[in-house]
């Protein structure tokens, strides 16, 4: 102090020599940003002490969802049509690879040894997941390893920080296109929908019906998850399983489906396409509505939709395939052509309009008729018949005749189903209606098309816009009479010509068809059966019995004679329904639809080709389907 | 401006000056590190089983850089510190030159480019650097008086470290952005700028924050701040939260007394990534508790502290700064590798000083002592002597 005590007072800015001195402000900050800490530190650690030390229990306590098995589909003697196999990918969780580029590179290259995937493509893949701050998240490199390198992966796996062999329950369908329609497929959760999956319990990994059977029976197929509560390490490694709750596998369904035939129908419409691009077919019992076979041509194999990245060129082609193919034409509908005469034949006999003798020489294969509003119409049939009663008539599908039954010659003073074309045609609407058409059939597969029975009203609705003209929408008198041969506005599906014509052959039950046949527990025990259901169609037997006859006689020497069958009384009725194609020309869709045997139906055919005579492509094929079926398993049902 | 020549520097001869020597600062920092060595032993047992004497081990390593570091500080405290602030200009602008470098020829880790990978050390400049602007700064408020009251002065201290600011927050490195900003502050404020200038400054770095925030400021930095605001947004704590979540949970769940060295769950089942470097803290919250903390704070408390003594009995204004410099760089590293610990700043590669396991920073971290000790040794009393 002396020192300074002599020397002048200091200059109030600091020199070189003369450092400021005043650092309180420097150990204030020191003192302050620790008490932050301090005081951080003790909220964490003393007042919401007890809740992390919860949150650490838990976070090695971990519950994982255990994936149930998916219910088994079996054909209606117990083969099984599908199999559950699982779906082998290669992870990588980027967090858990060793820190050091070279070390990860050689992990990579190991992987591309196994997977293929190129080592540098897996560093690109990595590195974004880690930009992108999702390092704690599995990043799957490959999927759908072959059985080989699942094993090599696991392998490695087990010496690999960071790569995984994940495991997924997929499906495989042995039969491919021939049960693609039948079955669909299952597929991953799409984002839209996995919200409403998640509400019903689903883990979003859980795969799910997307098509078929698969789709329509997804509640009884896919079981109930179970959980694990396991004492894991960060990695994941599994140390201890403490408490399991099994999942509970998905119920079997037991098919109504006879797999022989359903192959055979099948390879048939396939070898029989000839210049056809769609077939369907339907084999089913007239009795309980059980369906034997349901075929739709072209099919596509549904085992790429389980590896549909893999598939992508293939799915391309269906979606682009003008033939649709992943369309199940057996419930998609068209003109449903001289089959619908039978709804007419019924609708005339229960209405009393014709009686099973009434006449008709058709004598010129063309009817002009002047219709109720005054214009004459060129009616055409196929031939000149010459004289043919009802019998006949469906025997010979005779359009004038039924042109008669329907709308009526007024000219002769022969009415037709009601007093004038607006009420003949409500009509035949009821009876379409009551023989299922215009109407879903219920069977228990999604997307069936209801097909169309038309109506003054309808016309009026369907034709409205401006690309109409208003005269487009009034019902004229053809209306009435075309479709009293399935021409103009019907639609059917063939599924709903089956029903029908089913209701034909076991005497006015319209039941309904169905695939499942019973549903199993896992052991085998049935938990459910599938009991026919019926709704009686309003016409009297006895005049089911006389178009039953027709469609014999159409078999015995008429126009369906190319599905008789030997030793077998086979009963049936042809379609030929015209068309425009789209490029306006006129062509022909070929329908066949019939029962046998004639006393005691057991079977019900129906045929269809988008292309063909009913006569000369349908009648056969279904000839050929019965064959087979009272062959191979007749006996047995 | 007057050059200082060679012969002004004060030599210290090999046996001189040890009693001069701050040997409560070397105590704390190698409390420190003793209280490191035991975390790295704790976090690491699940990595490495191998024999307990052998370099491959993460505690023998360690333990012998902090023998290296021992090395570098007695000798640094032999070098006069004017010998830094003369050749200012040598370091400064190979720290430039090096961050630039980086940039260009750099490893790129966890999706930034700090290192220069030289096989058997990875050598991050941004370490050199922050050495290299104290010294600068030191030299520069010497050399215009002392003083930072002028606001002239005040930019030419801006344009010193806002090059380096910049360089290493493109690295990107927020965190040792942070460091360097706080570096200029306690200068610049021990240096004596004028409050209103300060003022001013804060307000427009305010009005610029919207297009730093918009244009500067990579995704996943916005990511990371996002997470501290709510670290279970993304897939409910297993994304980029991760981190943030398993680190409060460890430090929570070690409440006042912790689980015991080696006990922590959270720890052991390898919850925390990286136990032994940027969460070396957590361990410890977990496994020592709130005691355990507090009893790291108190070393760090008195260490800087010592610090804070080198700076008042320093010999001139460099030496001051310069101390100054060095104690905020220790403080700020300290409180941001802490911070992001306890979820209060977003996550970034900064290691806590004598403690996380690490060579560079350890050997790093006791230059800078040795630095703050050749203070020491040249102190204002002494020279008045």
């Amino acid at each position: 102090m002396t020192v300074n005590e002599r020397r002048p007072p200091p200059p109030r800015a600091p020199t070189r020599t003369r450092p400021h001195s005043n650092l309180a402000v420097l150990r204030a900050a020191i003192l302050v940003l620790f008490a932050l800490l301090t005081l951080r530190l003790g909220y964490l650690q003393i007042v919401r002490g007890e809740e992390y030390a919860e949150r650490a229990e838990s976070n090695h306590l971990r519950a994982l969802q255990l994936l149930p098995s998916r219910g088994l589909i079996y054909d209606r003697d117990g083969v099984p049509l599908v199999q559950n196999v699982g779906s082998y990918a290669a992870g990588i969780i980027p967090e858990l690879l060793p820190a050091d580029r070279e070390a990860r590179y050689l992990t990579y290259l190991q992987l591309e040894a196994i997977t293929g995937v190129p080592a540098l493509e897996i560093q690109t893949a990595v590195d974004e997941a880690e930009a992108a701050g999702r390092g704690g998240e599995r990043l799957i490199i490959a999927k759908y390893l072959t059985h080989e390198q699942a094993i090599a992966l696991d392998q490695a796996a087990s010496t690999l920080d960071g790569v995984e062999l994940v495991v997924e329950p997929s499906r495989t369908y042995p039969y491919g296109p021939v049960l693609s329609h039948v079955l669909g497929y299952i597929g991953p959760q799409f984002a839209d929908e996995r919200k409403r999956y998640e509400e019903l319990g689903y883990p979003p990994n859980q795969p799910v019906g997307k098509a078929g059977l698969e789709a329509a029976y997804e509640t009884y197929l896919a079981g109930t998850p179970g959980w694990q509560i396991a004492e894991q390490d960060a990695h994941g490694n599994i140390l201890r399983v403490l408490e399991t709750r099994p999942p509970e596998p998905g119920a079997n369904l037991k098919l109504s489906i006879d797999l022989d035939l359903q192959q055979y129908v099948y390879d048939l419409l396939v070898s029989s396409l000839g210049d056809a691009t769609q077939a369907a077919a339907v084999v089913m019992n007239p009795k309980t509505g059980d369906i034997y076979a349901l075929v739709s041509v072209p099919s596509y194999d549904n085992n790429i939709f389980a590896a549909i990245e893999r598939h992508d060129a293939e799915y391309e082609a269906l979606l682009e395939d003008p033939r649709k193919p992943l369309l199940n034409h057996a419930l998609m509908p068209a003109a449903p052509g001289s089959t619908f005469k039978l709804v007419t034949a019924a609708a005339a006999l229960q209405e009393g309009t014709i009686t099973p003798t009434t006449g008709r020489n058709v004598d010129s294969a063309v009817l002009e008729i002047r219709g109720e509003d005054g214009v004459i119409y060129p009616l055409r049939d196929w031939r000149v018949h010459g004289y043919l009663d009802l019998r006949g008539a469906i025997a010979w599908s005779s359009n004038i005749y039924f042109y008669m039954a329907s709308c009526g010659i007024p000219q002769e003073g022969i009415r037709g189903l009601g007093k004038d074309i607006l009420e003949s045609a409500t009509i035949l609407g009821y009876y379409a209606r009551a023989f299922g058409f215009g109407r879903p059939t219920g069977i228990d597969l999604g997307g069936e098309a209801t097909g169309v029975v038309p109506s003054p009203e309808w016309k009026r609705r369907s034709r409205s816009g401006p690309q109409f003209n208003p005269e487009d929408r009034e019902w004229y008198y053809a209306d009435t009479c075309f479709m009293g041969i399935g021409q103009g506005d019907v639609t059917a599906t063939p599924l709903q010509v089956a029903r029908m014509t089913a209701a034909v052959a076991n005497g006015g039950k319209l039941v309904r068809p169905h695939l499942v046949d019973e549903i199993l527990d896992a052991e085998g025990r049935a938990i459910e059966r599938i009991e026919p259901e019926w709704e009686e169609v309003p016409v009297d037997p006895a005049h089911l019995q006389v178009i039953r006859e027709g469609m014999l006689l159409s078999v015995r020497e008429g126009a369906g004679a190319l599905a008789a069958v030997p030793g077998v009384a086979v009963a049936g009725k042809t379609g030929t329904a015209e068309f425009r194609t789209p490029t306006g020309e006129l062509k022909e869709h070929a329908w066949f639809t019939g029962f046998a045997p004639f006393d005691d139906p057991e079977v019900v055919v129906t045929v269809y080709f988008d292309l063909g005579f009913g006569g000369a492509k349908a009648a056969p094929v279904a000839g050929r389907i019965i064959q087979y079926f009272l062959q191979h398993q007749g006996g047995a049902r | 401006m007057a050059v200082l020549r060679r012969g002004a520097y004060e030599r210290v001869g090999l046996f001189r000056g040890w009693d001069r020597f701050d040997y409560l600062m070397v105590a704390a920092a190698l409390a420190l590190v003793v209280l490191g060595l035991l975390l790295i032993h704790s976090g690491s047992r699940n990595d490495y089983d191998g024999p307990a004497l052998s370099f491959a081990n993460p505690v023998v390593k360690q333990l012998v850089f902090a023998i290296v570091g021992l090395a570098v500080m007695a000798g640094m405290s032999r070098i006069d510190y004017h010998r830094l602030t003369h050749y200012w200009w040598a370091l400064y602008g190979a720290s430039i030159v090096a961050l630039v470098a980086v940039l260009i020829f750099g490893d790129a880790q966890f999706g930034s480019t700090r290192w220069f990978d030289f096989g058997v050390v990875q050598v991050q400049p941004s370490e050199f650097a922050k050495v290299a602007v104290i010294v600068t700064l030191a030299r520069f408020f010497a050399e215009y008086g002392g003083d930072a009251r002028e606001f002239r002065a005040l930019l030419v201290s801006l344009a010193i470290v806002v090059p380096v600011i910049f360089l290493v927050f493109i690295e990107p490195d927020l965190g040792t952005s942070a460091v360097f900003a706080a570096i200029w502050l306690g200068v610049v404020v021990i240096a004596g700028v004028n409050r209103a200038h300060l003022a001013m400054l804060a307000a427009l770095c305010f009005a610029l924050a919207p297009f730093v925030w918009t244009f500067a400021v990579a995704d996943y930095q916005v990511e990371r701040i996002s997470i501290l605001v709510d670290p279970y947004r993304d897939q409910g704590g297993l994304g980029a939260g991760y981190n943030v979540i398993q680190a409060e949970t460890a430090i929570g769940s070690g409440g006042l007394f912790g689980k015991g060295l080696g006990n922590g769950a959270q720890t052991q089942l390898d919850f925390l990534k990286v136990p032994t470097k940027d969460f070396i803290f957590s361990v410890l919250g977990e496994e020592l508790g709130f005691v355990g903390g507090l009893a790291l704070f108190l070393l760090f408390i008195v260490l800087l502290f010592r610090g804070v003594r080198a700076a008042q009995i320093a010999g001139d204004v460099e030496g001051q700064l310069i101390a100054v410099g060095i104690v905020v760089l220790i403080l700020m590293q300290t409180f941001v590798n802490v911070a992001v610990n306890l979820g209060m700043f977003p996550v970034t590669g900064i290691p806590l000083p004598f403690v996380s396991q690490g060579g560079s920073s350890l050997v790093s971290m006791f230059a800078a002592l040795g630095i703050l000790q050749s203070i020491i040794i040249r102190h204002r009393a002494y020279r008045q002597e």
